[in-house]
């Protein structure tokens, strides 16, 4: 009965653990970065950093960094980068390091590069200060929303020397997106749901606080799950219930049909208004949940899939 | 040996020998048992003594032949074995609460196509716990029970599934003096009054030359004398085996050779 | 005739039970429909005529969502328990079940293997989920079973524990080695691997229902062998049972039973391993009766708990694996913990 008691303390532990492993420390809020005259930059998690030249060398984790250093120009001092950063394909090309929790932090070290970007939510602070005690500089990016996106393309504008670039690319988007909004005629009537996991697995589908949730905000349409946090699952029947006039799915197919087909075919979903006058879209994931460039494209997409023009 | 005559043979081994791991562990041994007959397998530890009794009961794969009533058991059907050939293991735990009854009652398992009355069932089952003296604790738990307890609970499951002969490994490992007697007293009774046999290993020699008719004496996995006790028993025989003096001391080192052994 | 009269009362009282639940589970979801509408939104369905007051979305949101999904909670609930009590019987280990010895997560990586290279092999395409994740319950099984019997001849409880431990790890990190290497579509697996019900359909639960009542049906055949089994392999051998053979049978059905679980809805824990152990309160340990009512126990169980993952934190669904593992895991120390007082007292 002893043996058995243990191996059920073990078991409850693994159990445990299973539920603790995907927590992610997050630190403090960010602070607002500061206009700084010198080469003394403050990044998104309002540390210092002091640069004395504008680097050769970068190690660049984020996708979404990635692609705002690619658009700056800036992709010549990038030597390495995290290994989901697969747009635009050159980066591929450079070395690719483990994120997540399996920063390789040796292979960043042996890179030896000027500075580190990395994403505040993705990385752990002893992650952060392993890098920092090895005498690397680390810049924290952190964007929720298009307004840190922003700040985020500034603040790599002033790390890689291209700040009027980042100027630019900023106004850019700004303009597109007062475009897109103005030209919008909805006034919240229409609803849209996004699906980000099918229903095989579980409906899985993003809530308020997500770049989906601004699109949607943006172009004039009321995301039927903006009551929730964040990304969520949610029960099968409230989509009935809530009954959107456009759904827009970013998962991908892995059955013969594509995923707007299985949605269009699926059961006791023939009357929702989306379904019936045939309102689905497949969206790009990465296009519509990075916070770069890129989100222009994405609001662009959905203008069209929306509004028809 | 003029007693074998009397009765016709059940179980004849004829050559038996068990490889295992490039060890032979029973080595061409060669026996018969008849009607009646209290045969008892002794010898040292490691001599093969429960090795044979997992070759019989095909648990392990062995080369010779072994016969029941003239017919091969390795190609016997599993229920026909059991009808015909009982086997008490040395050691039973159990994790579940079944209660005695429900471990009696699985002896009859291999009957169960035989469609006999309820009743009829009934009875044995109620005749082999009676002569055990499980009779009272039927309904309790074999997770409450003693060793000695579980035992006899065993012993009613092999009455119950009433093979013609009986095949006990060490069945007094747990039991106190007065209930290893008592429990070849209930053994002796049965397969006289039915006509039965039985083929035992049996550790302790003074129970042994007290109970067996027949005797096996054995060592390392090979057989060294066989016969009656006159023939077997005795210090000549033992004191070789044992390579210690055993024959004259026979009733009191039962308790040394625990320790030596 | 007595013992008829018994029998019959009970199977009454069992199915009462269960089709008060279903209609608790029916009645309650994530969309507020009252009892009264549900009620005729049923009886519609089997008049063909729904009266004309309810909301139309009701319909399917109650005949096609809810109903199927409750159906299929209940069968897979069913087949979990029935099949984590026919192994602790087989293996005469009280903690044996598809989770504990490692049968799940083969079962997983199957299905994540037909997931996976789905598009890639009409080969592993035309098997499916399905047939892939039962192929790979049976192989895990007489893997960690033939690695037990190599390490430990006597298949020691702790040793079969521990190979189906070592085993889960071993299979779950091929299976996040698919993952991590295939390409991101793949990434639902995640979420499908946490255990989900929804989007059940009638087509499946018509599939689920045969195949449960097929083995269901040959496991309570094989109730005396099980009990034997439980008793001790040599002893069951001993009283005439054909050891291997049935081992293999038993082997084959749960596997089956596990591996369509876990096809459809993902690997849920604890059920198989909690709810033989409850019953057997009640029953005792005799497959005959264990069997049934462990099937019975778990239906309900696993539709209540689905249902607290529909409505608990309503429109947000949780995983089921969460609910089942928690209460199942409270659970089973409460078990434990009696188990043993009632060790010291007598």
């Amino acid at each position: 009965m002893k043996k058995l008691r243990i191996i059920a303390i073990i078991f409850l532990l693994s159990i445990w653990s299973m539920a603790g492993c995907s927590n992610k420390e997050n630190v403090s809020d960010n602070i607002q970065t500061q206009e700084q005259e010198s080469n003394k930059i403050t990044d998104m998690a309002g540390n210092e950093i002091n640069l004395k030249k504008t680097p050769e060398k970068m190690v660049v984790l984020l996708p979404s960094d990635v692609e705002i250093l690619y658009e700056l120009g800036a992709d010549k001092s990038i030597i390495g980068v995290g290994e989901y950063c697969n747009y635009p394909k050159e980066a591929l090309n450079k070395k690719i390091i483990a994120t997540g929790d399996d920063l390789n932090v040796e292979q960043i070290i042996s890179l030896n590069p000027d500075v580190v970007v990395i994403g505040e939510m993705a990385q752990s602070t002893d992650q952060m200060k392993q890098l920092k005690d090895a005498g690397i500089l680390v810049a924290v990016t952190n964007s929720q929303n298009i307004a840190d996106t922003y700040k985020a393309i500034k603040l790599l504008g002033q790390i890689s020397g291209k700040e009027k670039e980042a100027d630019d690319l900023i106004a850019n988007m700004k303009d597109s997106f007062q475009e897109l909004e103005k030209k919008s005629k909805g006034n919240f009537e229409k609803t849209i749901y996004f699906e980000v996991s099918p229903l095989e697995f579980g409906l899985w589908t993003a809530g308020k606080d997500t770049f989906m949730q601004e699109l949607a905000d943006m172009l004039k349409v009321k995301n039927i799950f903006e009551d929730l946090p964040g990304w969520a699952e949610i029960s099968e029947e409230q989509v009935l219930e809530r009954n959107p006039d456009f759904i827009v799915t970013t998962t991908m197919s892995n059955k013969d049909s594509s995923p707007v087909d299985e949605i269009l075919a699926r059961n006791n979903w023939e009357n929702i208004e989306a379904i019936s006058k045939k309102q689905v879209f497949k969206g790009d994931s990465d296009m519509m949940t990075r916070p770069g460039p890129r989100l222009v494209d994405a609001a662009k997409e959905l203008y069209k899939f929306i509004y028809g023009e | 040996m003029n007693s074998n005559k009397k009765s016709p043979s059940i179980l004849e081994i004829n050559g038996l020998t068990v490889k295992m791991a490039g060890f032979t562990l029973v080595d061409q041994v060669t026996f018969n048992i008849r009607e009646r007959e209290k045969f008892i397998i002794v010898g040292p530890n490691g001599a093969g003594k429960s090795t044979i009794i997992k070759a019989i009961s095909q648990s392990i794969p062995y080369s010779g032949e072994i016969l029941y009533k003239g017919e091969d058991v390795a190609k016997m059907q599993k229920n026909q074995i059991a009808r015909n050939i009982g086997v008490l293991a040395q050691h039973h735990s159990v994790n579940y609460s079944f209660t005695v009854e429900e471990i009696v009652e699985l002896g009859r398992f291999s009957y169960r196509k035989d469609k006999l009355m309820i009743k009829e069932e009934k009875e044995i089952i109620q005749e082999a716990l009676e002569m055990t003296g499980m009779i009272e604790k039927r309904k309790q738990s074999v997770l409450t029970l003693s060793g000695g307890e579980i035992q006899r609970t065993f012993l009613a499951q092999l009455f119950a599934q009433n093979p013609n002969i009986l095949i006990l490994d060490e069945p007094t490992n747990y039991l106190d003096i007065q209930y290893q007697e008592q429990m070849f007293r209930v053994i002796e009774e049965w397969i006289t009054s039915k006509n039965k046999a039985v083929l035992a290993v049996v550790h302790d020699l003074s129970l042994a030359s007290y109970f067996g008719s027949e005797f096996l004496l054995m060592n390392q996995g090979k057989a060294v004398s066989r016969g009656r006790k006159e023939e077997v028993m005795i210090p000549e025989q033992l004191n070789l085996v044992y390579e210690m003096n055993v024959g004259s001391w026979l009733h009191y080192l039962y308790k040394h050779w625990e320790k030596y052994l | 005739m007595k013992i008829k009269a018994v029998f019959l009362t009970r199977f009454f009282f069992i199915s009462m039970c269960l089709i008060l639940i279903m209609n608790i589970c029916v009645v309650y979801g994530s969309v507020d429909i009252n009892l009264w509408d549900t009620g005729r939104i049923v009886f519609g369905a089997i008049t063909g005529k729904f009266p004309s007051d309810i909301p139309e979305r009701f319909i399917p949101i109650v005949l096609g969502v809810r109903l199927p999904r409750v159906l299929m909670s209940g069968l897979v609930g069913a087949s979990l328990s029935i099949s984590g009590a026919a192994m602790q019987g087989l293996l005469k280990n009280p903690l044996a079940d598809g989770t504990t010895i490692g049968v799940s997560s083969g079962a997983s990586l199957g299905a994540v293997i037909a997931i996976a290279f789905s598009a890639k092999s009409t080969l592993v395409s035309g098997l499916g989920t399905f047939l892939m994740s039962i192929l790979f319950s049976f192989a895990s099984i007489c893997l960690i079973l033939f690695l037990a019997k190599i390490i430990d001849f006597t298949l020691s409880t702790n040793t079969v524990i521990l190979i189906g431990v070592i085993y889960s790890m071993f299979a779950s990190s091929i299976t996040s080695l698919i993952t991590t290497l295939a390409d991101k579509e793949i990434k639902n697996i995640v979420f499908w691997s946490m255990g989900s019900i929804a989007g059940s359909t009638y087509e499946e639960v018509v599939l689920m229902t045969v195949i449960l009542i097929i083995c269901s049906f040959v496991l309570m055949r094989n109730g005396v062998e099980l009990n034997a089994f439980a008793i001790g392999e040599e002893n069951a051998m001993h009283v005439g049972v054909d050891v291997r053979r049935v081992k293999l049978r038993i082997m084959a059905l749960v596997s089956i039973l596990i591996g369509v679980s876990v096809s459809i809805s993902g690997t849920i824990g604890f059920v198989g391993l909690v709810i033989p152990h409850i019953t057997r309160i009640f029953t005792g340990p005799n497959h005959k009766k264990l069997l049934p009512i462990s099937m019975a126990i778990g239906a309900g169980f696993l539709m209540l708990a689905d249902m607290f993952c529909r409505t608990m934190f309503s429109p947000i669904e949780l995983p089921i694996g969460i609910i089942t593992s928690f209460i199942g895991s409270i659970l089973f120390v409460f078990i434990m913990i009696r188990k043993n007082s009632n060790k010291f007292r007598g």
